[in-house]
């Protein structure tokens, strides 16, 4: 039991840890975005439909990869070469996602999908309970468990990563270097626009295998808050979304066992968890932000 | 300055809308003019207002309630409809109805369980105007041109528990729910006391998901069952898809609701509960419409069955697995329960407490205020 | 161009006339694109915008349920204007709607039902208000304890408030009497807010007396910001902290009294729609209110005159959504396209400045 509690908290996770990822490259050049719901939105509906049209679940997912990235590339260019302000409009381009995906996604209500299967790897899936929960899952399941690594990779020790991180932090280094701190953030943003449309089409395509209107339900906003949970760390990203869809996982296997929690105070642990994180560590924390990312509240100040 | 500035703004942006308004405006003179002569042309129809609480096509509630007011459309020439998908169940609901009437409607269907109380704010405001609800009671105090109505759910449900019962291997049946409401409490029920009437060893594991739709949510209780043993899903949701396709895919099968979905599921489909709604809507319409709705038998709280005939909920057709012997059993319960309802006594709950005693069976009003499960269900109604 | 431009401006009507072009442009430019999206599937775009606007003003019940929806609007508006004053980001406006509905409740259920409205409602009203502060004065108090930035906690905050709602209509408060639908029970009628149908215009409509208690709060929200010495404070601290603290000005405990004040205002929101338009607290009552009064606040550069008008366009955007879902047979969700597209091209038209501005 156990063992599928975890496995589904890594089927159910593996949406929002697409996210989560994306968010952190997009924080870590300095930009917070809301919007991502709103991306996840989108890259659930373009894979639907392109994987409905073409019959071909990978072209599903490079449509969400685009949407997702259009979408955050649309924020980002009002927040990076307009100046607009982050929050209000993060905001703004959900709304947007919320109508466009509702009004064109009504011809993808009840349509049929070809989407992806679950494909246990081979020898790794037959090892005793660890491959149960990470080896027998859907191909893009393990495309976010790797994506993890990566963006740490990315983020720390490549080039881009260098640009991203230091365009978060001290933009006008980059700017004296040669660089254009905002098209480095515009960058970030778009690219993690599109990692939250794959987790998107995750949902739609490999998880559910179903198109409905607002069908990401708050994963998107979950995304966010676990980036800062998670310390802008990629890997702890992985963690926390593992916990969070551990929440839901753990609570409907335990009512398939016959026992009952009360599922709506459960439902606001992670973000009390989160709040918790963030008031223990609220210092480290928050010297562990992104310089830039600061400055978005530092008006504030 | 500033101030001054941000005065001049505004008073910018009113004179811009104004115009972006105006300019809307006279375009709608000449749409309202045009539409008007077309409704003359073709003789006055009576609007009929139609609310549904997801998208018309989603392979269930939503789709079956909309095929019913097009057959009761296609029954009365003489009426035109008023569509409305997706409509929230909180105050907008009102305001779309209100709309509707505003649009002249004579006749509203709020077809969703939460839209009770909205529909019956709106039958006090417009007493020219019949409401009838789809599948709750009426509070007090009544009013003459307000209704409700519904079939007994529960009893094909019953049925498909019979297929369910002759087809599990382990026993573990499972039933994926949204909200703990007597409605769906009772079909839990209904399917578990259907599945033990021919397996006595049948277990029905009820998981509740607090939406009526959400697919991811569906897809990982349906996974949740399946690992824990359940070889035969049943649902509870508005959407129905993600369940039977999940439970197709992992080789489980499936008892449908709502909507024959059984192209979805080709090899594990057993049977499911539909709706014929068609029939009812039409006569409904048909009372409203004379004049005779008050007084009528939909002028309260309005249920159906197999006792009295016309259930609009019907049996979905069989899936290839079903053997005859299970259709024989099928059949011979049918004939069964016209003579004696599904909640006759003794049942005992989970507790193994008392709950209906023998000799007793609960009234249609009984049922639709249920509010435990019977023996055999594993799972709580959440506290 | 300039040179036009500045000879222009020294005519306050000649710049009346390119403002109110550069509106109307912005406005023409967002009604184009939702017109674009409409035609995209398949409906006619005129049909739909005329459709619209005969349901949000020509239509009698139109205007009433404009204000209806505006009047949470401009509460949960407000709710983001004070705390900005001060440079604070109240971004957990539903949480305390949510929250609001909670206190209403609790106050409704301490007190007798025989209690004329008239003592009544002022004391759900007070209960929500203390409630939305609470919620909301939190994230200030983590603020100036430990740093933490606002926006974030108070969105946190927002989704537990809601997880909280949920959980008392789902179980402890749950109406025995409503058949399984999970709401708590109803406030008795004398706790419910008076319909303003002696209003010719709004007759027969469900306007109540919200828009009123909206139109208040904005009065006062008003005054406090420009005539008290509060409120000036509160700027100098949006201002500049780092001076107001020179200029011995309390920050941390102005910061908390505009989070407690914005809290308190998101709570009557709460109050208003429990009262006014459902009647008994339930899951989802708090809508997207907070984020749209955000978006109203934000855009309006809280302006309290601003807002107002900012949340009638956005009431007659959702209100004229209604008709849409009817005679255009389009998805209520379809009105959020046209209601970003308005707002992004404002965020777009405004530009650097208010990047800047915040």
């Amino acid at each position: 039991m156990i063992e599928a509690i975890l496995a589904g908290a890594v089927r159910g996770g593996s949406s929002i840890l697409f996210a989560a990822l994306g968010e952190t490259v997009s924080e870590k050049a300095g930009v917070i975005n809301l919007s991502t719901e709103g991306s996840m939105l989108v890259g659930a509906l373009s894979a639907y439909a392109v994987a409905v049209e073409t019959g071909n679940a990978w072209m599903g997912v490079l449509a969400g990869a685009a949407a997702g990235a259009t979408l955050a590339a649309l924020f980002a260019a009002m927040v990076v070469w307009r100046g607009a302000n982050q929050l209000a409009t993060g905001i703004v381009v959900l709304f947007l996602a919320l109508g466009v995906t509702a009004l064109l996604g009504r011809d993808y209500v009840g349509v049929g999908v070809e989407g992806f299967d679950r494909w246990a790897v081979p020898l790794l899936s037959d090892i005793p309970f660890v491959g149960t929960i990470l080896f027998d899952q859907d191909p893009l399941t393990y495309l976010a468990l790797l994506a993890a690594p990566a963006v740490w990779f990315l983020l720390n020790r490549t080039r881009p990563g260098l640009l991203v991180r230091a365009a978060g932090e001290r933009g006008e280094v980059l700017f004296a270097a040669g660089h254009s701190p905002r098209l480095v953030r515009f960058s970030a943003v778009a690219f993690g626009g599109m990692l939250a449309g794959i987790g998107g089409a995750q949902l739609s395509i490999a998880l559910a295998l179903n198109w409905s209107e607002n069908m990401v339900a708050g994963r998107g906003f979950v995304a966010v808050a676990l980036v800062i949970f998670a310390g802008w760390n990629p890997i702890g990203a992985l963690v926390g979304a593992l916990f969070f869809g551990g929440v839901e996982s753990l609570q409907l296997q335990l009512q398939a066992q016959g026992v009952s929690l009360p599922a709506d105070l459960l439902n606001a642990l992670p973000y009390l968890a989160t709040l918790a994180v963030l008031v223990v560590l609220s210092r480290r924390r928050l010297h562990a932000a992104p310089e830039g990312l600061s400055r978005v509240f530092e008006i504030s100040r | 300055m500033p101030h001054m500035r941000r005065t001049r703004t505004l008073a910018a942006l009113v004179a811009a809308l104004s115009i972006a308004l105006v300019a809307a405006g006279c375009g709608d003179d000449e749409e309202s003019g045009a539409a008007s002569t077309a409704a003359a042309g073709s003789g006055e129809k009576t609007k009929v207002g139609f609310i549904y609480v997801g998208p018309k096509d989603d392979f269930g509630y939503n789709q079956a309630a909309y095929e019913g007011s097009e057959a009761a459309a296609a029954n009365l020439p003489d009426i035109e409809l008023l569509q409305a998908e997706s409509v929230p169940e909180d105050a907008g609901a009102e305001r779309v109805m209100e709309r509707m009437i505003s649009q002249g409607a004579k006749v509203l269907f709020p077809t969703s369980y939460g839209y009770l109380k909205y529909a019956q704010a709106v039958a006090a405001k417009h007493p020219d105007v019949v409401v009838v609800h789809q599948g709750g009671l009426e509070a007090e105090p009544k009013q003459p041109n307000f209704g409700t109505y519904f079939g007994t759910v529960y009893e094909p449900v019953y049925l498909a528990g019979i297929a369910a019962g002759k087809a599990t291997t382990s026993n573990k049946l499972g039933y994926i729910v949204a909200f703990p409401i007597p409605q769906t409490l009772a079909n839990v029920n209904a399917f578990e006391l259907g599945a033990k009437s021919v397996n006595p060893e049948a277990t029905t594991t009820v998981v509740f998901t607090a939406s009526w739709c959400d697919p991811g949510k569906q897809a990982q209780a349906a996974t949740a069952l399946i690992s824990g043993g359940a070889d035969v899903l049943t649902q509870h949701q508005d959407c129905t898809k993600t369940i039977i396709e999940t439970a197709e895919r992992a080789g489980a099968s499936t008892v449908g609701y709502h909507y024959d979905a059984s192209s979805l599921a080709p090899e594990g489909w057993l049977t499911g509960s539909e709706w014929s709604w068609g029939p009812m809507y039409t006569d409904i319409i048909t009372a409203a419409l004379d004049g005779t709705f008050e007084g009528s038998q939909y002028d309260g709280d309005y249920r159906v069955g197999l006792q009295t005939g016309d259930n609009p909920f019907v049996q979905s057709a069989f899936g290839p697995s079903v053997t005859d012997e299970t259709k024989a059993a099928i059949e011979t319960a049918k004939a069964g329960l016209a003579e004696k309802g599904i909640f006759t006594g003794p049942l005992t709950d989970q507790d193994g407490k008392e709950v209906v005693p023998a000799g007793t069976t609960l009234t249609y009003d009984e049922v639709e205020q249920m509010n435990f499960l019977v023996e055999g269900v594993v799972g709580n109604i959440p506290k | 161009m300039t040179a036009l431009r500045r000879a222009v401006a020294f005519r306050p009507t000649g710049v009346l006339v390119t403002e109110t072009l550069r509106w109307a442009a912005t406005v023409l430019v967002g009604l184009a694109g939702f017109a674009f999206f409409v035609a995209a599937v398949g409906e006619n775009p005129f049909d739909a915008l005329s459709a619209m606007w005969r349901a949000a003003v020509v239509d009698p019940i139109g205007p009433g349920e404009v204000l209806v929806y505006a009047a949470p609007v401009v509460l949960a508006a407000l709710a983001v204007a004070i705390p900005a004053r001060a440079g604070l980001w109240n971004l957990g406006g539903e949480g305390q709607i949510a929250m609001g509905v909670v206190g209403a409740t609790l106050a409704s259920q301490l007190l007798p039902a025989s209690l004329t409205s008239w003592a009544a409602l002022p004391l759900l009203a007070i209960g929500a208000a203390i409630a939305g502060a609470i919620w909301c004065g939190v994230a200030g108090l983590l603020r100036i304890t430990v740093n933490l930035n606002e926006a974030i906690s108070s969105l946190l905050l927002s989704y537990v408030a809601l997880r909280v709602l949920d959980y008392l209509v789902n179980g402890p408060w749950k109406d025995p009497g409503s058949l399984g639908i999970p709401q708590a029970e109803p406030v008795p009628s004398a706790q419910r807010l008076p319909l303003l149908d002696w209003l010719p215009v709004f007759g027969g409509g469900r306007l109540h007396a919200g828009i009123l208690i909206a139109l208040v709060a904005l009065g006062v929200v008003l005054y406090v910001s420009r005539r008290t010495v509060w409120g000036f404070r509160l700027r100098v601290v949006g201002g500049n902290p780092e001076a107001a603290r020179r200029a011995g000005l309390r920050v941390p405990l102005l910061i908390l009294t505009a989070m407690l004040a914005g809290g308190a205002l998101a709570g009557v929101a709460g109050f208003v729609q429990l009262t006014g338009v459902e009647g008994a607290a339930k899951g989802g009552i708090a809508g997207v209110y907070g984020f749209l009064g955000f978006l109203v606040s934000w855009l309006g550069r809280h302006d309290p005159l601003a807002i107002l008008l900012g949340a009638l366009v956005v009431g007659g955007i959702v209100v004229g959504g209604d008709a849409l879902q009817i005679d255009a047979g389009l998805p209520a969700a379809a009105i959020n396209i046209l209601l970003a597209l308005l707002l992004l091209a404002v965020l777009g038209r405004r530009g650097r400045t208010a990047g800047v501005e915040g």
